[in-house]
């Protein structure tokens, strides 16, 4: 999922402040599992902002409204009787879903709500962990279904660095050694010999350092 | 802080820590105006209710749930407990102040200890006056 954290009450206020109606639209996708930006955290948030803007004597409307997905079309559009009431639309979704509600509705201004952090699992309640950095252009196979390009702060490739002690990376002790993760699960599947697979050095061209990307599926497309 | 200022509590309680009759002694107090919510257990004190007890008026809020390992459901007074305590901070970053909400832990029937956390709220309430965001 893709793993986001709220705003400060501050910076929100600061990035509403000209505005005397807002929309707060959530999201029911990821950021709600990460407890950023579901139904609930735009009640606490609309509940908080109505309170910090009575107490400094500041008038403003406030509506709330979820949609099960922002990054979609299809979904927004059923926001959009919502947006047409309101000044701006503050958005709690993650950064592809605050774009997707700008592009639909031009006339309106759009703000996050979220900071979007990075692509990651659920490690255990309340605990949320980056294990992908969307580099187009994926190894797990080779490397046990652990990734080092995420996982190991050097990014290496081909084995680990010899820095690690008692299986903590080196540069920040509580995170675990990807490369320690990745020799033990290869002893488990009985997949050492993968150790040997050279890895030449990593085309970045299909990670975001190649600029924006672009998925096609002509098959779906009408 | 308004001469005759008389605060609006909003209390929250679980119902196996804290049942009617000692509810009708607090709300006997005449020194401030006392609203109860009952719960079938404490993790039922989301923070949006407790966010909606200081829009609908509260100058401060109290939440009773059972001593920390004899909640009925086993951890629904752990649950509560963090949420007050995210919520306080809420309230400390929106200018409120933290400690209109507070949390106390009595034993089943232990009517000096929910006096004792009303007493507290209202010393506080005191000091802070009425909710600046009514």
């Amino acid at each position: 999922m893709i793993v986001g954290e709220q705003k400060s009450i501050s910076e929100i206020k600061g990035i509403i402040a000209p505005y005397k109606k807002i929309l707060i639209m959530g999201c029911g996708t990821c950021v709600k599992t990460c407890f950023a930006g579901g139904e609930d955290e735009v009640a606490v948030l609309a509940s908080a902002l109505r309170l910090a803007c009575k107490k400094d004597g500041k008038k403003i409307d406030i509506e709330e409204f979820t949609v099960e997905r922002q990054c979609e079309d299809e979904f927004i559009q059923e926001g959009a009787p919502a947006v047409s009431r309101n000044d701006g639309v503050l958005s709690l979704a993650c950064g592809a879903g605050v774009q997707a509600l700008a592009r639909r509705f031009v006339k309106t201004p759009v703000f996050p709500g979220v900071n979007t952090t990075f692509i990651g699992v659920l490690e255990k309640q309340g605990v949320f962990t980056e294990e992908c950095a969307g580099c187009g252009d994926c190894k797990l196979a080779v490397f046990g279904g652990i990734c080092p390009v995420t996982r190991c702060a050097k990014k290496l490739l081909n084995g680990p660095c010899g820095g690690s002690q008692n299986g903590k990376c080196e540069i920040n002790p509580e995170t675990d050694c990807a490369w320690q993760m990745i020799i033990e699960r290869l002893r488990i599947l009985g997949q050492m010999n993968n150790l040997r697979v050279y890895i030449p050095p990593k085309n970045w061209r299909t990670s975001l350092s190649g600029g924006p990307r672009k998925m096609v599926r002509e098959d779906h497309m009408i | 802080m308004a001469e005759h200022f008389k605060p609006k509590i909003t209390l929250f309680h679980c119902i196996n820590t804290f049942g009617d009759a000692a509810e009708i002694y607090l709300t006997g107090k005449d020194n401030c105006e006392l609203k109860t919510v009952k719960m079938p257990c404490s993790s039922m004190v989301k923070d949006i209710f407790l966010l909606r007890a200081f829009e609908a008026g509260a100058d401060g809020v109290i939440v009773l749930v059972c001593p920390e390992g004899q909640c009925r459901y086993i951890e629904g007074n752990i649950r509560a407990k963090k949420r007050v305590a995210w919520v306080q901070n809420l309230l400390d970053e929106i200018g409120l102040d933290g400690r209109r909400l507070s949390l106390t832990n009595m034993a089943a029937g232990d009517k000096s200890t929910a006096i004792q956390a009303m007493d507290d709220v209202l010393k506080n309430l005191a000091e802070m006056g009425p909710n600046p965001a009514v």
